[in-house]
């Protein structure tokens, strides 16, 4: 058995190309520090990318990403001032920011499976109400750490093996939702809706309640990315994850996902957030000025996905003639 | 009486504008293998997908499975019940494995957050592949399977879903000879189990060769059911045509100029068509039929530059000319409309001005690039007098017209750009009758003002009614060339399914 598919071995060769470049430029690049920090860093993106992997198999999209993990963070801001620094404390936040992100994430799918609005068009509006409600919560305001009850500073620093509790955070949910993906059978209604919605239908899978479900994971992993997003940064910013739902995207279809819907994996997720952080990591490292950054990103995004595109393409091409061919029958 | 898995009485579903199924019967035997023959819009799918659940009859319909009453409303209802209908463009999931497709019918059924044991889904695929005893890898994706490999997982999710009756729409059109002989052996190990079929074909050999009775559908409504030892392919023909619509033929074959505006020298096309040769003349209606899929529309796009043919020369006022885009073509003066018109060929939200001129627009463009408004109003104003479109509004948006009318509009819209050649495939398709006659009468009158005209219908009055010429196609070839005073329905069906003309004329 291959553990990874054709296009993913495609991607990790890219990344292991890239590793090889970075390390010939800058050798520090190649340290297991360096590599521990870029993974610990990417953890939010890559928590995301993960949940939107399903939303994205579906054929559906959330833009509201950035905004819902935003929206929890205040929240546990808010629950952090109003607890005790206590260790029961961490374990309520890690309850309530899950379920929060669930709420809000389940609004969106509910104007999909439900009111049937396309997921661009939902997810932007909701994207615009949810900043909205941030920024009249907060008036925009910037909240750091001395604010913060002392069992959570404790958290965020914890390192097992020398490993930051972030990493395994991130690795925790990449296993659980492959294990959804694989095991269960909404796992593969989430598949089979992207597949061949309409005859997923017709074996009898319930598509409001599927497209409910991603929706609503969405927006769960959200919270569990912004408890992450608070331990890595320290601090509660409003408009510190402006943008990143492209990102997000961007790295779930990097990793082999397909708009249309049906295609994608979490390990080709996850290949794709290495590759987006790598080349970050490596930009940096090289002393690049960041606006050339977002260029490359950019371009990397570009290249994978005409890459494929064509590759679609020709295999269509190959697959066209279906008509019968007249064998002159001489009897 | 013999016993019945299957009975469907007093079936009738209306369309708006078209009754497709008027108090039609099926009676399904245990364990048989029962064919449905029609003509192309005879009713045999829309019967199927009552059956399937995906069409909800109208009043008065009564549907018995096993002896017992069925309701079926939705198509998980028909499969629970254990029918499972193998659709012509299959209904699998490309991006999943072949045991996950064998199984999601069963497992559809099952809660959301059940786990999935891989080992039992495997076996239970492997298992319904084996007494087919067709073995296929099940961890492969169906994306990576031939079409008939992937009709076999059909009938095994068939199989792994415990289907009593299995209905196969035109199972065999895209197979080989050796994969059909495969799926004859699966149809008799299927029998063999219990399993009754349904097999619905236009190749009237092939029933003979699997089906033990046959029931004939025709306008909708059910002719009659036979023992397939008791009938014989010329008998099946002619209960399936004598139509009794006819539609009245106006004489006009003294206005064909003797000017070939369209020459086809050996057309061929890999898979869609072979060898084409035919002469189109000024002023002429060329009548092509035969069944779906026999090659007529792809032929059509051949000319029109949609579909590059492989081999063969296209000559056009006795000059080669090659079209090798739709741009080419019309510059060339060829107009294409297409059987689809909702798709393909109107903007439905525009209104019919916009429409009509858009295929012309540049033309219509005054020194500052702007489009003169008031040219285009008048060209609109111009084409719905003439070709009487109703109501004469040319500021309604295209969807507020009747059928008929929007026709009129698609074809106003081709005819602005003043072609010599005009192509039109399935003119009337879903128009009521009276509108059907006016469009006929307008392709004359069209052809009457010297355009060649190449009509494509299956519908077989329409072709008498209005062809100068007919060109007769089966699997691609031109099986008979008759022109439109000789033609018969009968004479023409047997060459559609038979290829020739057999006894009936010698």
């Amino acid at each position: 058995m291959n553990v990874l598919k054709a296009k993913e071995i495609g991607i990790a060769s890219i990344i292991i190309l890239l590793c090889i470049i970075l390390t010939i430029i800058n050798p520090v690049f190649l340290s297991i520090d360096n590599l521990l920090d870029v993974i610990k860093g990417n953890a939010v993106l890559g928590i995301l990318a993960i949940g939107m992997t399903l939303v994205i198999i579906t054929g559906g999209i959330d833009v509201s990403v950035a905004a819902v993990t935003t929206a929890v963070t205040v929240f546990v801001g808010f629950l952090m001032m109003n607890l005790p620094d206590n260790f029961l404390s961490v374990v309520i936040i890690f309850i309530a920011a899950p379920l929060f992100g669930m709420l809000l994430g389940s609004i969106n799918g509910f104007f999909v499976a439900k009111i049937k609005i396309p997921a661009i068009v939902v997810t932007l509006g909701t994207l615009s109400i949810f900043n909205g409600g941030i920024i009249y919560l907060t008036s925009g305001q910037y909240t750091n750490s001395t604010n913060f009850p002392q069992v959570f500073m404790d958290f965020s620093n914890l390192d097992i093996f020398g490993i930051s509790i972030l990493v395994y955070i991130l690795f925790a949910v990449a296993l659980c939702t492959g294990y959804i993906l694989k095991y269960t059978t909404i796992g593969r209604s989430v598949f089979a809706i992207g597949g061949n919605q309409q005859s997923a239908v017709r074996v009898g899978i319930n598509q409001d309640r599927v497209q409910l479900f991603v929706f609503a994971f969405m927006g769960f992993l959200a919270g569990i990315a912004a408890i992450v997003q608070i331990a890595y940064t320290k601090a509660i910013d409003p408009n510190g994850l402006a943008g990143l739902e492209l990102t997000v995207i961007a790295a779930v279809v990097l990793g082999g996902a397909n708009l249309m819907g049906g295609r994608g994996s979490i390990k080709g997720t996850l290949l794709g957030v290495l590759l987006l952080a790598i080349t970050e990591n490596g930009l940096i490292l090289a002393r690049i000025d960041t606006f050339w950054q977002r260029v490359v990103v950019g371009l990397i995004i570009l290249i994978a996905v005409s890459y494929d595109a064509i590759q679609n393409k020709r295999a269509e091409r190959k697959r066209s003639t279906i008509e019968v061919e007249d064998e002159q029958e001489a009897s | 009486m013999a016993d019945y898995i299957l009975e469907m009485m007093h079936v009738s579903k209306t369309f708006p504008g078209v009754k497709a199924l008027d108090d039609v019967y099926l009676g399904i035997e245990q364990g048989e293998v029962h064919a449905l023959v029609g003509e192309n819009g005879a009713g045999k799918s829309t019967l199927i997908k009552v059956l399937a659940g995906v069409h909800a009859p109208d009043e008065g319909a009564e549907i018995f499975f096993e002896g017992e009453p069925a309701k079926i409303d939705k198509p998980i209802d028909a499969t629970t019940m254990g029918v499972s209908v193998i659709y012509q463009d299959l209904s699998l999931f490309p991006n999943l494995s072949v045991a996950e497709n064998i199984c999601i019918g069963k497992d559809g059924r099952l809660p959301a957050w059940s786990f999935m044991n891989w080992k039992k889904m495997k076996r239970m695929a492997e298992e319904a592949l084996d007494e087919m005893d067709v073995p296929i890898d099940v961890n492969k994706n169906v994306d990576d399977l031939s079409i008939a490999q992937q009709q076999m997982v059909e009938i095994a999710r068939a199989i792994a879903f415990d289907a009593k009756l299995i209905v196969m729409d035109e199972p065999t059109s895209s197979l080989s000879h050796s994969e059909v002989e495969k799926l004859y052996n699966v149809i008799d190990k299927l029998k063999a189990k219990g399993i009754s079929i349904i097999f619905i074909s236009h190749k009237l050999k092939e029933l003979f060769k699997v089906s033990d009775r046959i029931s004939v559908l025709r306008d909708g409504k059910y002719i009659g059911s036979y023992h397939m030892d008791e009938t014989t392919e010329e008998k099946l023909i002619t209960l399936m045509v004598g139509r009794d619509v006819s539609y009245e033929r106006k004489s006009r074959f003294n206005q064909i100029a003797d000017e070939v505006v369209l020459e086809l020298k050996q057309f061929t096309k890999k898979g869609n068509f072979k060898n084409i040769s035919l002469q189109l003349k000024k002023g002429e209606i060329l009548g092509i039929t035969g069944l779906v899929g026999s090659g007529r529309s792809e032929l059509a796009q051949a000319i029109f530059g949609l579909n590059k043919p492989d081999s063969g020369t296209l000559h056009l006022h006795g000059k080669k000319a090659k079209v090798r885009s739709s741009n080419e073509a019309m510059k060339h003066g060829i107009a294409y409309i297409p059987e689809d018109r909702k798709k393909q060929g109107l903007v439905l939200n525009q209104p019919v001005t916009n429409n009509i001129s858009l295929p012309v627009l540049r033309n219509m463009k005054n020194p500052l690039r702007l489009l003169k408004k008031k040219d285009e109003r008048k060209m609109a104003d111009d084409y719905v007098e003439r070709l009487d479109v109703r109501p004469a509004l040319p500021d309604l948006k295209a969807m507020q017209l009747s059928g008929g009318n929007q026709q009129k509009v698609v074809i106003s819209k081709w005819l602005a750009t003043e072609p010599d050649i005009l192509i039109i495939d399935e003119p009337t398709n879903g128009i009521d009758i009276g509108a059907k006659t006016e469009i006929h009468k307008l392709l004359q009158e069209l052809a009457d003002k010297g355009i060649a005209v190449i009509v494509i219908s299956s519908e077989l009055p329409e072709v008498l009614a209005v062809s100068d010429r007919i060109l007769v196609m089966r699997q691609g070839r031109v099986v008979s060339e008759m022109s439109g005073h000789d033609a018969s329905q009968e004479k023409i069906m047997n060459f559609a399914f038979l290829g020739s003309s057999d006894k009936e004329i010698s």
